[in-house]
């Protein structure tokens, strides 16, 4: 009876990591499940066996799995230009690529770990900042670049605070985006 | 239980975590070799028991996640204890002595669980540090 009920839990626990939304609960359930698993080999008299699951699969294995989703996390940063200017031309992205508000940005990202990636795309701000692709939307207009985001997350709150503690030393304005029309 | 911190100790780690870390910190320890030594008519033996001294890195690390530990000093040691492992029983084997004296069997089981232990637990303890703190730039990052 102890037997079944295990075994069911263990498959509901694994139906739940895979299925879980969120990939760091997907991890604690993958931690009950061997967990379980160590409580089975204890019932099937494997006590060494328990032991060494107990340790490896839910504690050992799953420190590793945080470890990882810690920086499995890809932004995108879009750079959308403005007016006339031919916002895919190699003369604009390497203008943008050697900004230093871009090489801002990079360091920030580089600090926390995360990855990032940088993409150039012949859309207007409007429609950049409200696709959910983009976590952060840079536009370079007369005077100089400014980032938008609709992202509410702590790290993009990080970047902001940096950019304001810096002030003017910052070359990146950073503005909340707020649809038009609203207000 | 308001001691001294250093000004090293991460802040805003959750205390509920540091104290029940701290207590049980002993006795992972103690649970760990009692599992290596009782090996040969317990359960478990050099690798389970390895495996939980692994655990007090994991658990070090997760209350206190600072990469101040010399990886490249406990790899050297594990790889000593790696030889070893090869080359006990290779002696044992070769000289006989086992086959002369029973009485030793008990002490080259437990020896041999010792070794297996400090390298399994060596080892895995380096593979973890080495993972989680693999590219860090900042010193203190949390999970």
């Amino acid at each position: 009876m102890v037997e079944i009920g295990t075994i069911l839990m263990m498959g509901v626990f694994a139906a739940l990591a895979i299925h879980s939304k969120v990939l760091r609960l997907s991890i604690v359930y993958l931690a009950v499940f061997s967990l379980l698993g160590a409580f089975l080999y204890l019932l099937y008299a494997a006590p060494e066996l328990a032991i060494a699951e107990a340790v490896i699969g839910s504690g050992l294995v799953t420190l590793l799995y945080l470890a990882a989703l810690k920086r499995s996390r890809v932004y995108t940063v879009a750079v959308v230009g403005t007016g006339d200017r031919d916002r895919l031309a190699d003369a604009y992205i390497s203008h943008v690529e050697r900004a230093k508000a871009l090489r801002e940005i990079r360091d920030f990202f580089v600090l926390r770990e995360f990855e990032l990636q940088v993409v150039f795309v012949p859309v207007s701000l409007d429609q950049a900042v409200l696709d959910p692709a983009y976590d952060l939307v840079v536009v370079e207009d007369d005077e100089g670049f400014s980032a938008y985001t609709e992202d509410e997350s702590y790290v993009m709150l990080e970047l902001e605070m940096m950019l304001r503690m810096r002030g003017e030393a910052s070359m990146l304005r950073f503005g909340r985006y707020v649809a038009e029309g609203s207000e | 239980m308001s001691g001294p911190v250093s000004d090293t100790m991460p802040t805003d780690e959750s205390i509920v975590l540091q104290m029940v870390v701290g207590l049980l910190y002993p006795f992972m320890l103690l649970f760990g070799f009692y599992v290596i030594l009782n090996g040969h008519y317990t359960p478990g033996g050099g690798f389970q028991g390895g495996s939980v001294l692994a655990s007090l890195f994991v658990a070090r690390y997760v209350v206190y996640p600072v990469d101040d530990t010399d990886t490249e000093t406990l790899h050297s040691i594990q790889r000593v204890f790696l030889a070893l492992i090869v080359i006990a029983p290779s002696a044992v084997l070769f000289t006989g002595v086992i086959a002369r004296n029973p009485e030793f069997r008990s002490l080259y089981l437990t020896t041999m669980d010792v070794l297996i232990g400090v390298q399994v637990g060596f080892g895995l303890g380096v593979a973890v540090l080495r993972f989680a703190f693999f590219q860090g730039v900042g010193k203190t990052w949390h999970l």
